[in-house]
């Protein structure tokens, strides 16, 4: 039972796996080489947000400024790039953007312990307004043919930026597998007092996990101005709701100490996965919303009646244990009498 | 420094090296309310030192200094002799000092493995071999990649020993270990300590229960009021004595003389009855409660008081057995039918359960009664003509109808919850704790209304783990300890009786 709980990224490709069968075999042209590697290549901006989101879910905290935060290290980049800085230094930029972003949220979090709902919620208005005060609240436009050649960089026909994100991905799951600070993560996130009392140094734990989430919000910014060519102003605007709805599709619990990198991954390739199935599916784009938001909730009630149903056993089995050592306690012959007679 | 006297015995001059850890003349003060005063006592290698005290005595904070959570206000702690100051629990790790909580700390979604190598410095995989060697001998058996979560109580204490001597612990601290657990786990967590003091290290040992303390410890401290009234090797100590050591030294809060009791009422018909209800943390109960009558039900924190009451109140539905509430029988319950067939509950935790802080204090009175102030619009008038006789009722201090509850002191607050509970008109009451952290005066006003809420019939459930009030204001004691209740027959229901009852003890205490 408790494979399946631990398994949620798995039962979910699972699923995915099936809808693209389905949906192939309805419209052949979906299962063209080209059509999933469209997919899995516009899935990256929000994998990579979600990724981000996940560090902090994974303390038990929420980040819903991931959004705000990718569209400022966009600009950001678009200016930098404007401006004539070399591009390698321009990413260096938006990558310590996001950072600096991810840092200030995590100083609000844990120095001043503003509750990450409303630092985030606070820091998002101010992100979004940044962006506007940066660039006047125009598009940025007519950036240097550079910052695309990166997303035109192919390896094995496929994407290079594709390659990068999928082996981030792994190199993070590698990383939460053995690194001790990784540990460290899970443990704040499930049980703090417990974390604290070990010795674990919680506050720096939770830092952190924000300044990842700006980092990887920088990331997701580098992806998306490589592969669209400008920024607009709304850009990553609602991305962090879809971010968190994608890892906790892929099986990151909110009440923390669960998940890991490949929930990020499976969420967001299947989120990204059912919107161009519905066009596909000739299905009007105003669906997308609903359906995603469906399928989210549909998931999110099924793993959480399986979760009740193992915890209710395990109580009941406790229960009974309770019991029968009640009764052998009332008959001193096999009860606490034996207990005083044995150790001492 | 000031010293509390101990009964000489063997053990003071036994040994010659220093103590394990000793803490001396400490006091702890929280908001200029003294919990320690003054407590010295040591801890020597290869003891069993039990602690004993009621709920409030300080033994949690005596703790609490030890493993480095809480700094004392005056007064020192000792290593090995040498003085120690902690500012945190990871800096007691470090000196040899673990903490056993009752609640044992798991990360419940990591395995095993994980769970007990988590936080120690250096190379964990230094440690693993050690910490199969510990699990081996501690008889640890599970797969070190199973899920924690998964894992009994008993198991997870486990994991807190085995984390406890991978960091090298000299002093083993286990708040009350025995509480969640079974009689055989209880067996075998003996058997281990036995084994833990054969090698060497000290254990504190806190404990409610008697026959454990007496059973395992090598000496006995008793805390009464953030002092030690009692220290002694245990071989010297019956239950009578530790019975008398915790006895609360007060006077009777009030005379149950100045109450007429109306005997009459026995004959009628029960307003409560409750018929072989088990559930979790309690087993086949049954009582009757009648109208005009007290029933005080002892217990201490832990025995499944308030487990017993969400239970009769539908809060928790895990449970089997029968209600009945006014003479109609409700085998579905929730707070809200229980409030329709006239039973409220006040619930122990003011706070959390019982008072709306951020809101006015009188729509706290009002809670209860809202369908009653009209439809669809609630008349401000008649809120208030039934807070204000309220007000005046339980004599709270409410300035005006907009006064925030939160401004209100503890007792206030207390009777403002009473008062909520009130106005619904029960027919039953349960009071869980009613006189928890208020003072003096409110706590008359409490044993007041409780009295004249009888005289109108109103039958009373009152919950405490204070004896001389359950002694005072009771007509019938019932006793839980450990989940299951019995009935204190009157003509021996005094105090040192009641206590013995508490700790297990029915029957063994001198009359």
């Amino acid at each position: 039972m408790n494979r399946i709980v631990k398994n949620r990224e798995l039962l979910v490709l699972v699923i995915l796996g099936v809808l693209i069968v389905v949906i192939g075999a309805i419209s052949p042209n979906f299962l063209r080489p080209t059509t999933l590697i469209n997919i899995v290549n516009s899935s990256l901006f929000l994998l990579l947000i979600a990724i981000g989101e996940m560090f902090v879910i994974l303390t038990r905290g929420i980040d819903v400024s991931t959004g705000a935060m990718a569209g400022l290290a966009a600009v950001i980049l678009g200016v930098s790039l404007n401006a004539g800085v070399p591009l390698s230094i321009a990413i260096v930029l938006t990558l310590l953007t996001g950072l600096a972003a991810g840092a200030v949220n995590a100083v609000g979090v844990t120095a001043f312990r503003v509750p990450p709902i409303i630092m985030t919620l606070g820091s998002l208005g101010v992100y979004r307004g940044l962006m506007l005060l940066i660039t006047g609240g125009s598009w940025i436009e007519t950036i240097p043919h550079s910052i695309k050649s990166v997303a035109a960089f192919r390896v094995a026909g496929v994407p290079a930026l594709i390659w990068i994100s999928l082996a981030i991905a792994v190199a993070v799951a590698f990383a939460l597998k053995n690194l001790k600070q990784a540990r460290y993560l899970y443990a704040v996130g499930d049980n703090e007092e417990g974390a604290f009392l070990l010795g674990i140094p919680v506050k720096a734990t939770i830092f952190s996990a924000y300044c990842l989430s700006g980092l990887f919000a920088g990331a997701a910014a580098v992806v998306f101005v490589a592969q669209i060519g400008f920024v607009p102003m709304q850009t990553g605007s609602g991305q962090e709701l879809k971010a968190i709805a994608a890892v906790v599709l892929g099986g990151v619990s909110l009440s923390g100490g669960v998940g890991n990198s490949m929930s990020a991954v499976v969420g967001a390739l299947f989120l990204t996965a059912v919107d161009s199935m519905m066009i596909f599916l000739k299905v009007p784009g105003f669906w997308n919303n609903a359906v995603g938001g469906a399928i989210l909730l549909a998931v999110v009630f099924i793993d959480y009646r399986i979760r009740c149903a193992v915890r209710d056993q395990q109580q009941r089995a406790r229960a009974r244990e309770m019991d029968l050592s009640t009764l052998e306690k009332n008959n001193p012959a096999a009860g606490s009498a034996s207990v005083m007679g044995k150790a001492t | 420094m000031p010293k509390v006297d101990r009964p000489a015995g063997p053990i003071e001059n036994a040994t010659v090296a220093p103590p394990l850890v000793s803490l001396k003349g400490v006091w702890k003060v929280f908001e200029s309310v003294p919990v320690l005063r003054g407590i010295s006592f040591d801890l020597k290698a290869g003891e069993i030192h039990a602690l004993l005290g009621g709920n409030g005595s300080g033994k949690s904070t005596t703790v609490k200094i030890l493993c480095g959570a809480h700094k004392p206000t005056a007064g020192t702690i000792e290593l090995n002799g040498q003085p120690q100051s902690f500012d945190r629990p990871s800096d007691a790790h470090a000196k040899g000092i673990y903490m056993v909580p009752q609640e044992p700390h798991i990360f419940s979604n990591q395995t095993v493995r994980e769970n007990l190598l988590i936080g120690l410095a250096g190379d964990a995989r230094a440690y693993a071999e050690r910490c199969e060697r510990l699990a081996r001998e501690l008889g640890l058996t599970c797969d070190f990649s199973t899920c924690a979560g998964e894992l009994s109580i008993a198991n997870q204490q486990l994991i807190e020993i085995i984390r406890g001597l991978l960091r090298n612990a000299r002093v083993l601290i286990f708040d009350e270990p025995t509480s969640a657990l079974t009689i055989r786990e209880v067996k075998s967590l003996f058997g281990q300590m036995k084994k833990l003091s054969a090698d060497g290290i000290g254990i504190f040992f806190i404990s409610h229960r008697l026959n454990e303390v007496l059973e395992i410890s090598d000496r006995v401290s008793v805390l009464r009021d953030g002092v030690f009234v009692l220290s002694a090797a245990t071989a010297t100590l019956t239950t009578n004595d530790l019975v008398a050591a915790m006895r609360p030294a007060g006077s009777a809060p009030t005379k149950a003389s100045e109450h007429v009791r109306s005997s009459a009422s026995r004959s009628s018909k029960p307003v409560l009855e409750v018929k072989n209800l088990s559930g979790k943390m309690f087993h086949d109960v049954s009582f009757n409660l009648f109208p005009g009558e007290v029933v005080g039900l002892a217990g201490l924190v832990g025995a499944g008081r308030t487990e017993l009451a969400e239970a009769i109140l539908g809060i928790d539905q895990h449970v089997s057995g029968d209600v009945a509430i006014s003479g109609q029988a409700a085998p579905t319950r929730s707070p809200r039918v229980c409030q329709r067939l006239g039973l409220a509950y006040v619930p122990e935790d003011r706070h959390a359960h019982g008072i709306f802080l951020e809101l006015p204090g009188a729509q706290t009175i009002s809670a209860s009664i809202l369908a009653r102030l009209g439809r669809p619009f609630l008349s401000a008038k008649r809120e208030g003509e039934i807070v204000a006789q309220f007000v005046q009722r339980l004599g709270i201090k409410l300035s005006s109808r907009s006064q925030l509850a939160r401004t209100l002191s503890g007792g206030n607050q207390q009777k403002a919850v009473l008062a909520k509970a009130l106005a619904a008109l029960p027919r039953i009451i349960i009071l869980d704790e009613p006189t928890r952290g208020i003072d003096a005066q409110a706590r008359q006003d409490v044993y007041r209304l409780i009295h004249d809420l009888t005289d109108q019939g109103v039958g009373v459930l009152v919950i405490s783990s204070e004896l001389a009030e359950i002694v005072d204001l009771s007509d019938r004691i019932l006793v839980m300890y450990r989940g299951r209740v019995a009935e204190i027959p009157r003509s021996q229901a005094g105090i040192d009786q009641v206590s013995a009852a508490v700790f297990g003890m029915a029957g063994e205490a001198a009359a």
